[in-house]
């Protein structure tokens, strides 16, 4: 292929390269210069995390050919300080924690920066509207937004620059708003994530994914991939040495299907090869057979006799149950002078954490098969590629690089055997990065749920009785299933004292994207239902939410749904907190909101209009120093 | 009615802290270095929630150096003691203690030998900030000058610890247990303006009180709070992973729709401190439990805004303009009279 070259001023220095003809500016900012602080967050200009400023104007690097770039004078988060110092914006950020997981933190300064060279009086509402492009899934916003203003302020001499120190500390360390002692490494763009990182003689590994989700794998021919220029090695399940299968719970997922497929986009065979491109093109070359099979595509049907089975272990295709039974339900609805049935549903959501799963993976002098990855879990890892491997436990060694955002997310062991083997295979380091659509059909999703609810209340407000019936899908593999259906089966009817009550969880397998573990872990599907039920009984009960939620909330000395008998408990503190700080208005819950005096406090925001918000700059742009430096 | 309709709505919520139903436990090392810093050893994972800045300030604060004198050697399964994974709100809890617990031990080392040379009793001996003194009395050193010391002592200040959590498997007939030693409790009140035309709601604010046993970085907890908040109003109202028979359709995030800065409501936290007795820096956690109330308060809000119930998440502007569409008059009593009629026939033994 031929090159091209390309001459621009990046950071100030000039800089002349030769590089391929396919690569975005994304790609020769990263690879070419080795300026890895732009990250890549989609690949498709929807998240910003690659944002850099081309002539003074804020772009996203992956949606501009790197050629489109020949002759401009490009600005990285890496050119914004000198080395060792932070500009005001980067402080405010450090200061007020406005960095988390890091990964969109770079695209979100510029961003910022780029914000407040428009207009350096913008107003909050104008602020927003003009880090809309850019996606950050840890922090809420909130922390960045007032990272923002302070910045603005300072630099307008609006504020002393002392606003930007850390608050000071008192007595004790603990308690303290001390920075993040990481803060300064994102925000200036300089830690390093899986995929920052070169190793020298690095392989690049491309995923070869399943193109249907139910399917027997009749054959799989990799000889002509194999034979390409520049690819080390490729791999599929005939590789694993040691027992195949990893979960966190029941560990019925393979490193790449064996045999059969189970979901769309999992994972078939992989390649290793001199370089990403390379790669992809032998990925091309791989001959599969399938033979498709009939799949369930609702947890209802998984359940129905005669459904096609997804797992041999599981001929009835249930991966839990979890039952929970206190008191006498029968006799509780008895007792009750109203009761509520209602069904509620959730959907399946995304980590979507801005950094996607990659991975580095080496054997090391001593033989140690080595990986290096945003994993929240390398204990659970180390044991499992053990025995996929069948090595000593000491010759597996599991390093956590930087997590860009998990949230449950990154538990699950879904790629990082694919590197090990590959390794083995070549004795060369291998990379694996995914692409952002990779990681959302690959990688697991929060269980969906229905639930089937039964509370029975006195009119005095006391719940007598709960049914709680939730089903969930769990998708192609177990993954965090099963501790997941116990954490939502132990919370399910909320923090309330229920003599009575009937609880069953239960996840099935499906041909769906796998569910898995999610922040709250099942906990929120089950307590939006309790909720939900809760404020239907206080309308039903005409009572206020709080006042209904007093009277059944568990108390020192509760017995929990499971029996456990509580020796602390918070929730009438906390209850109280709530109710004071949001100057509730007390009443039933009947479609009060036009007559409600407590609306649109000074603490609240106003609604957002699109487009009317930014405003005309009341300077011009401005050239100080610290901004533009 | 009115084109905007605004009105609020609560939501309780409760969580266990640590691993559930099982026996958790993690590990630390910790050693007074050089200069009067230490360093801290353990197979903490960070993902962002600032879990290295929490046990940076536990360790200075139980070593009597500053945090940022503090260096955290973190996870590797090949050279750092096991503490287990980044998840169910555990690594406050359970490392931080084993933090704590491994830091009192290397400071006890380093006691010894300073209550030695100075010839005063052990617990006389208080050390913060980078300083060490004995109460009473007008012996004082630097850190620097005390590692110094008891090195010169031969002894090398290093300590470690192990924590653990009893949580109790449950009951596979009647699901009893005790499956966490701690829990913590939260509430949160949601203010939104629902469009009746085009069915959009947004969140203009959000009321957060959560109690976290002990906030040991207050503005830690408010961003973990602030976070969970917002992944709980996507879930609530936008964000929605589709497949068709199996295939992803929603495959990136022009399909798959995440907040941003504009969706965003004001979100006014409070931090509540239930300490918890059985820990010994009495912190709990809030990483997971701050995103369980959100939805629900705000699918409780839209019901008081503008009467209809969404039982089924995501709140879409579609889904809001269905319901209007079918919201029939007088239901309330319909349904009030069919609760009763329920709970009558129960008694009756039907």
């Amino acid at each position: 292929m031929p090159k091209i070259d390309l001459t621009m001023d990046v950071n100030g220095r000039k800089v002349v390269k030769q590089t391929d003809p396919h690569k975005r500016l994304l790609d020769f900012l990263r690879e070419d210069l080795n300026l890895t602080g732009t990250k890549e967050g989609c690949g498709a200009g929807e998240c910003g995390t690659c944002s850099v400023f081309v002539d003074g104007k804020l772009v996203k690097s992956c949606l501009m050919p790197a050629a489109k770039a020949d002759g401009a004078k490009i600005e990285t988060i890496e050119g914004l300080a000198r080395p060792g110092s932070l500009t005001p914006v980067q402080q405010a950020f450090h200061k007020t924690g406005a960095s988390q997981c890091g990964y969109c933190i770079p695209g979100m300064v510029m961003a910022a920066t780029s914000a407040l060279r428009e207009n350096p009086d913008a107003g909050i509402e104008e602020i927003k509207e003009r880090l809309g492009g850019n996606i950050c899934r840890c922090t809420g916003y909130t922390k960045i937004f007032e990272a923002v203003e302070i910045a603005r302020d300072v630099i307008a001499g609006r504020l002393p620059e002392t606003a930007l120190d850390e608050d000071a500390t008192g007595e004790s360390f603990i308690g303290a708003n001390v920075r993040r002692l990481d803060a300064p490494s994102k925000v200036s763009g300089r830690l390093k994530y899986a995929a920052d990182i070169k190793m020298v003689d690095m392989l690049q590994m491309q995923v070869l994914r399943a193109p249907m989700p139910h399917a027997r794998i009749v054959s799989i021919d990799t000889s002509e991939a194999e034979a390409m220029d520049g690819v080390a090695c490729v791999i599929t399940a005939d590789d694993v040495p040691g027992t195949d299968g990893f979960g966190v719970f029941v560990h019925d997922q393979p490193v790449m299907a064996r045999g059969k497929v189970r979901h769309f986009g999992e994972a078939v065979a992989a390649v290793a090869a001199e370089d990403l491109v390379t790669a992809r093109r032998a990925l091309a070359k791989i001959k599969v057979e399938y033979e498709e099979l009939p799949g369930v595509y609702a947890p209802e049907d998984a359940l129905k006799p005669g459904a096609p089975v997804i797992h041999d272990y599981a001929q009835d295709n249930v991966i839990k149950h979890i039952p929970i039974r206190k008191g006498d339900p029968e006799k509780g609805f008895a007792e009750a002078d109203l009761i509520l049935e209602d069904v509620f549903t959730t959907q399946q959501v995304e980590h979507a954490y801005l950094e996607p799963e990659a991975g580095i993976a080496y054997v090391d002098h001593d033989d140690v098969v080595t990986v290096l990855s945003p994993s929240q879990n390398i204990t659970h890892h180390r044991h499992m590629l053990a025995e996929i491997l069948a090595l000593p436990i000491n010759k597996v060694r599991f390093i956590m690089s930087a997590v860009g955002g998990g949230f449950g997310g990154k538990e699950d062991m879904i790629y990082q055997g694919m590197l090990a083997l590959a390794a083995m295979k070549t004795h060369r380091p291998v990379q694996l990065n995914f692409t952002r659509e990779e990681s959302i059909v690959a990688s697991a999703k929060r269980h969906p749920s229905k639930v089937h609810y039964k509370m029975g209340l006195k009119w005095s407000g006391e719940i007598t009785a709960i049914e709680f019936d939730m089903l969930s899908d769990g998708g192609a593999y177990g993954m965090s299933s099963e501790g997941v259906m116990r954490k939502a089966a132990i919370l399910s009817c909320g923090p309330y004292e229920v003599k009575n009550l009937k609880v069953d969880t239960k996840v099935v397998y499906t041909n769906n994207t796998p569910s898995g573990a999610f922040r709250t872990f099942g906990g929120m599907q089950a307590q939006f239902a309790t909720e939900s039920m809760m404020d239907m009984a206080a309308e039903a009960l005409d009572m206020d939410p709080f006042e209904l939620r007093r009277i059944n909330m568990m108390r020192i000395g509760s017995r929990t749904h499971t029996q456990q008998e509580l020796t602390t408990a918070s929730l009438d503190r906390v209850l109280d907190a709530a109710e004071a700080a949001s100057r509730w208005e007390a009443g039933a819950p009947k479609v009060r909101g036009p007559r409600r005096g407590d609306l649109g406090g000074p603490d609240t925001r106003q609604p957002c209009t699109l487009g009317a918000r930014i405003g005309e700059p009341t300077v011009t742009p401005t050239n100080d120093e610290r901004v533009a430096s | 009615m009115n084109r905007k309709m605004r009105g609020r709505g609560m939501a309780s919520s409760w969580y266990g802290i640590a691993r559930t139903a099982t026996i958790d436990r993690a590990g630390a090392w910790a050693e007074l270095d050089d200069g009067g810093t230490a360093k801290i050893v353990t197979g903490v994972t960070e993902i962002g929630e600032g879990i290295l800045t929490v046990l940076a300030q536990v360790a200075a604060e139980e070593l009597g150096v500053r945090p940022e004198d503090v260096t955290i050697g973190d996870n590797d399964t090949s050279r750092s003691p096991e503490a287990a994974h980044a998840g169910a709100t555990r690594q406050t809890y359970m490392i931080g203690n084993s933090v704590a617990l491994a830091s009192r031990d290397a400071r006890a080392k380093l006691f010894a030998e300073i209550a030695d040379h100075w010839d005063v009793p052990v617990d006389s001996l208080r050390a913060f900030n980078g300083e060490l003194w004995a109460q009473d009395t007008n012996l004082r050193m630097s850190m620097d000058e005390a590692v110094k010391t008891c090195k010169g002592r031969g002894v090398v200040p290093v300590g470690s610890a192990s924590f653990t959590a009893h949580g109790t498997g449950l009951d596979p007939v009647d699901g009893s247990g005790s499956p966490w030693q701690a829990y913590v409790f939260g509430t949160q009140i949601a203010e939104v303006e629902v469009d009746t035309w085009t069915g959009e709601v947004q969140v203009l604010g959000v009321w957060a009180a959560h109690d976290v046993g002990r906030a040991i970085n207050p503005r830690g907890v408010e961003g973990q709070i602030e976070g969970g908040v917002v992944q709980g109003l996507g879930q609530a109202l936008m964000e929605d992973y589709q497949t068709e028979n199996g295939y992803t359709t929603t495959h990136g995030f022009a399909k798959y729709i995440l907040p941003t800065s504009l969706d965003i409501p004001q979100i006014n936290c409070t931090i509540v401190e239930d300490p918890d007795p059985l820990s010994p820096l009495q912190a709990k956690g809030i990483g997971e439990p701050a995103l369980v109330p959100t939805a629900p308060a705000i699918m409780n809000a839209i019901y008081d805004a503008i009467g209809v119930r969404i039982k089924s998440l995501p709140a879409t502007p579609e889904k809001i303009l269905d319901a209007l569409r079918n919201h029939v008059p007088g239901r309330e009593q319909i349904a009030q009279s069919a609760r009763q009629d329920r709970a009558e026939a129960h008694r009756r033994g039907l």
